[in-house]
């Protein structure tokens, strides 16, 4: 390379470098973001996102336009929050309703959708009322459901239990009995992704419902962190203790990941016995695990009660659905309207979700369920959500987000035994 | 003569880029630092309440406690190793330069594809050490694997620091040693070591400030976990900022970050004798 | 001179060379396996056979996208870089000023301050300036935290000039841009080579300033891509080192083209 002829290039490139810098953010200035297509967000899933392509493509065919973008589970919270703060957030978002789309709301971010709901009748009467509630606050709708009930059950593998020659667990003692039956057998007794603190959590929003009933929780929700006081909490703590320290949960949890699929897997491949997670664990299962689902063996129940527990055994834990919400600052905020009344509750749209696993939260679906690819899990579930008497709402999506994020820190850590279920009371209460 | 010489404007983009995108930030940080903001809306002053916040936070210490333990610890594994190797691929020999062109291809990797193959790499279910330690997931040693992780990741760039100034050691000296009956060891000891020690400045002035700034590694590997057994100091800033979005606290947090950073830049001017080279220009 | 084999050393550097090479090995092959292989046999075993599926997997899932975001903000980056740095440092080694002196120090000062701990300002002015979501969002605070590390290496080659070089020029009356044209760029040359490797390694890594300003798929880069992979592909961990491999071929054939470019501009800088 002689002298000369590498200057010329780096000068070149140095201006081309300025010059689509300047032309970067000409084209993004605030004058040019109004109108386009719909910009909708949702959270990553192989299997749904098909659905709600379609459900983008067939708005698009009567005359609309939108767009879909998906975010795998931690990053999308983190990205909404940032997106939302910002301008160029999305027209439509996916959200859990509760006290995470408050925050929201506080903030004057989410559109009011109560009028556009009462104007379509049809839309508004399609859905269960209760789970339409989950996305209603001070009386008024930000959100209408999307996806389906996503209630947390303990899945277990059938094929694992009857060479052990077990029983699913109806009680917390026979759960407590099996540890020791499948841990003989070099067995898992029960996968747990803890990477991810949420996985942890539905153990103890399970355990401290069944332990005490769920006014507890709601306590913590509405009057503040003084509620984790109440000596049940502290009660439930120890309860999931012996289960740990019992070796429930093996101890390889720490470095396994749901997102990549780890906890999912051994359950499927009989290396561990049972499984707690949301219904969509089912999709997750029927794509990366198609033959385990095929042949039966995967099986589901309510959580156990726990003998004396003041919780009613059919309450549940999870997400009552997923909604979507529209920013109030949107300059597409009428196409959104249209968007969610039109769309969501279509028969193609309700069809395919139930085709897919999930159940969609709409009024007088037993018969669809009834045909549908998997008519017993689909019925079982909305059966299990019909008879509720109470749908708690996943404890770090109704929280706000810094007491959620700092909750599942001491969660981790106690799953870990680090910390004792004392401290971990003291130290939630103290936010 | 001077009317020769450049005027301040060839340096002003330059200031002016470095002023606007990263020393307004500094300054930023810490008028945020005294706001209570939850990235929704706009910061409001909240006066000296994250800071007293932050004396109080056993978590912020920890972290603290736990960044100086990962600079500590990647000093000590990666600085003889990389001497070493550094020290060996410098020879001559046609083997030596055969290995140490595989001994660099971690360079070639992402910080972010690095920490994704040990990721895989250390799963404890279908890795390669199933029934192994248990590594990522063991707050013991979760710590010491990230510190394995970031000297398989920066070693070869030491060792090419060293390999290059082994090189630069006269070979008289040690031709002069051999007459002498030096041994081996001798020679290492006596002549190479004293050689490098401006190199030994260099590089472990590079591995503080790099291992002070470790970020995507941790977050990717561990994300601050089993529990906090990883949660280092930028990772505590960053979850506590954009998980909690306490983006007020977290900026008090960074703050100490940047004073952290800012008493290792002075330690970088003092010790490698960059300050010095420019007074001397001064007085010419 | 015939020295006797060091068979100490010896040793320890084939131990070295399997804990560098391990990994890689573990990536290529799991890379070329498939799902069920990976999940049901031991990563030792042989595989019974090898599948380039996972490549076509990772090629058709946005990779290309997310490698030419790279390129550019690799590209702009060091463009600015090299841009602004060169007359800065000329101007810092020839202008005894105070206002030049006294900039340059400030920017010294910013040799060691984690880009991390500005990331919140950083974030809050990038959405002031309608800029998130945007590569430029990247390329901007990516340059500026790149310039102490150039002007340090830059001034130090700069230094290096005979003064009397400089005279010389300056007696011929060539004017400050003609010195810099003719005289700083080709004696700067090892230290911009320098500049430019160590600024797009760094820019080509970087990682918080896409995960935190940008977020949508047509602005994503690599590093981000590699992670978003992870949720993406599930189990299918073969795909994801799939991903993680192509990533590093870009990199792999500059080494193999140009490795004594891309080793010595690393070091270059540091070596004195």
């Amino acid at each position: 390379m002689s002298r000369r002829s590498w200057v010329r290039p780096l000068i070149a490139m140095g201006l081309v470098a300025v010059t689509a810098v300047v032309s970067a953010c000409g084209t993004s200035g605030p004058g040019e973001t109004s109108g386009g297509a719909l910009k909708i967000w949702a959270l990553e899933d192989p299997v749904l996102n098909k659905i709600e392509q379609k459900s983008i493509d067939s708005f698009k065919a009567g005359g609309g336009d939108a767009s879909l973008e998906t975010f795998g589970n931690d990053p999308y919270k983190q990205r909404l929050r940032v997106a939302i703060g910002s301008p160029q957030a999305p027209d439509l978002f996916f959200n859990w309703g509760g006290g995470n789309l408050k925050e929201y709301v506080d903030a004057g971010k989410v559109a009011d959708l109560t009028s556009v709901l009462d104007e379509n009748k049809a839309a508004k009467e399609k859905f269960i009322p209760s789970v339409l509630d989950g996305a209603k606050l001070d009386g008024k709708n930000y959100g209408v459901p999307m996806r389906g009930m996503q209630p947390v059950l303990l899945f277990f593998n059938k094929k694992v239990f009857t060479e052990a020659g077990a029983q699913p667990p109806k009680t917390w003692d026979e759960l407590l009995t099996l540890v020791d039956t499948f841990k003989a057998k070099g067995i898992t007794p029960i996968a747990l992704a803890g990477t991810q603190a949420w996985t942890e959590l539905m153990w103890a929003e399970y355990v401290l419902d069944r332990f005490a009933g769920h006014e507890v929780f709601k306590t913590i929700r509405d009057k503040g962190p003084e509620g984790w006081k109440d000596p049940a909490v502290v009660g439930a703590m120890t309860k999931l203790k012996e289960l740990i320290d019992r070796g429930g949960f093996g101890n390889a949890f720490a470095s396994v990941g749901y997102d990549a699929g780890g906890a999912s897997t051994i359950l499927a491949q009989g290396k561990a016995a049972m499984h707690l997670m949301g219904s969509w664990e089912y999709t997750n299962q029927l794509d990366q695990s198609p033959d385990f689902v095929k042949n039966g063996d995967l099986g589901w129940i309510e959580f156990p009660s726990i003998p004396g527990g003041k919780g009613d055994p059919s309450n549940l834990v999870g997400n009552v659905s997923n909604f979507y919400s529209a920013t109030a600052d949107s300059k597409n905020l009428d196409a959104a309207k249209k968007f969610v009344t039109t769309t969501l509750h279509e028969d193609s749209y309700i069809e395919a979700l139930i085709e897919a696993g999930d159940v969609p939260p709409v009024v007088g679906a037993e018969e669809k369920l009834k045909k549908s690819a998997h008519p017993d899990y689909a019925s079982d579930i909305y059966k299990m959500v019909l008879d509720s008497k109470n749908f708690q709402l996943s404890w770090d999506q109704d929280l706000p987000a810094d007491k959620a994020t700092f909750m599942l820190t001491q969660l981790q850590e106690f799953f870990l035994g680090t910390v004792s279920p004392q401290q971990f009371v003291d130290a939630v209460a103290a936010r | 003569m001077s009317s020769q010489r450049p005027s301040a404007w060839y340096a002003v983009p330059a200031f002016a880029f470095f002023a606007l995108f990263a020393a307004l930030p500094m300054v930023l940080v810490i008028y945020l630092s005294f706001t209570a903001w939850d990235g929704l809306g706009t910061p409001q002053l909240n006066g000296g309440e994250n800071w007293s916040r932050l004396l109080d936070d056993s978590e912020a210490r920890a972290s603290v406690w736990r960044t100086l333990l990962l600079m500590v610890m990647s000093w000590l594994v990666q600085t003889p190793i990389a001497l070493l190797v550094g020290v060996w691929a410098a020879g001559k020999q046609r083997s030596r330069a055969v290995l140490s062109s595989i001994f660099f291809l971690p360079l070639l990797l992402s910080t972010a594809a690095i920490a994704l193959l040990w990721q895989a790499l250390l799963e404890p279910n279908f890795g390669a050490f199933v029934g192994g330690p248990l590594f990522l997931g063991d707050p013991d040693i979760a710590l010491y694997t990230v510190v394995l992780v970031i000297s398989w990741q920066f070693i070869p760039f030491h060792t090419l620091l060293y390999q290059g100034a082994a090189r630069a050691v006269p070979p008289s000296l040690y031709e002069a040693a051999t007459l002498d009956g030096a041994t081996r060891v001798g020679k290492f000891l006596h002549i190479t070591l004293p050689q490098l020690r401006y190199t030994i400045v260099t590089s472990s002035v590079l591995m503080l400030v790099g291992s002070l700034t470790t970020f995507d590694t941790v977050l990717i590997l561990t994300n601050g976990g089993p529990g906090t057994a990883t949660r280092i100091l930028p990772l505590h800033m960053y979850i506590t900022g954009f998980s909690g979005f306490e983006m007020g606290y977290a900026s008090a947090i960074a703050v100490v970050l940047v004073v952290l950073g800012t008493a290792l830049s002075i330690a970088v001017m003092r010790w490698s004798g960059f300050r010095s080279m420019s007074s001397q220009q001064e007085g010419s | 001179m015939k020295s006797r084999p060091n068979w100490p050393a010896g040793l320890f550097a084939l131990a070295w060379l399997a804990f560098i090479l391990g990994p890689l090995i573990y990536l290529v092959t799991v890379s070329l396996r498939t799902r069920s292989e990976y999940l049901g046999k031991s990563a030792w075993a042989v595989p019974d056979a090898l599948t380039l599926d996972n490549y076509v997997t990772v090629l058709t899932g946005g990779f290309g996208q997310y490698l030419l975001n790279n390129v550019i903000v690799t590209v702009a980056t060091v463009g600015i870089v090299v841009l602004i740095a060169v007359p800065a440092a000329y101007a810092v080694v020839r202008n005894t000023g105070p206002f030049v002196q006294r900039g340059f120090t400030l920017i010294l000062m910013g040799l060691a301050i984690p880009a991390q701990a500005t990331i919140i300002p950083v974030y809050l002015m990038i959405t002031r300036m309608q800029l998130y979501d945007t590569l430029t969002a990247i390329i901007l605070p990516t340059a500026a935290f790149a310039l102490p590390v150039a002007m340090l290496v830059l001034t130090n080659s700069l230094r290096d000039v005979p003064r009397e070089l400089y005279e010389a020029q300056s007696i011929d009356g060539a004017g400050p841009l003609r010195v810099l044209v003719s005289l700083v760029l080709p004696l700067a040359r090892p230290a911009i080579m320098t500049v430019v490797v160590y600024t797009s390694l760094n820019a080509w890594n970087g990682f918080l300033f896409p995960l935190v300003l940008t977020q949508s798929e047509s602005s994503r880069v690599l590093t981000l891509g590699l992670w978003d992979f992870q949720g993406q592909f599930g189990t299918n961990v073969p795909a994801l080192l799939a991903a993680v491999t192509l990533s590093v071929l870009p990199i792999f054939a500059v080494y193999l083209i140009g490795r004594r470019f891309l080793l010595s501009g690393l070091t270059a800088g540091f070596g004195k």
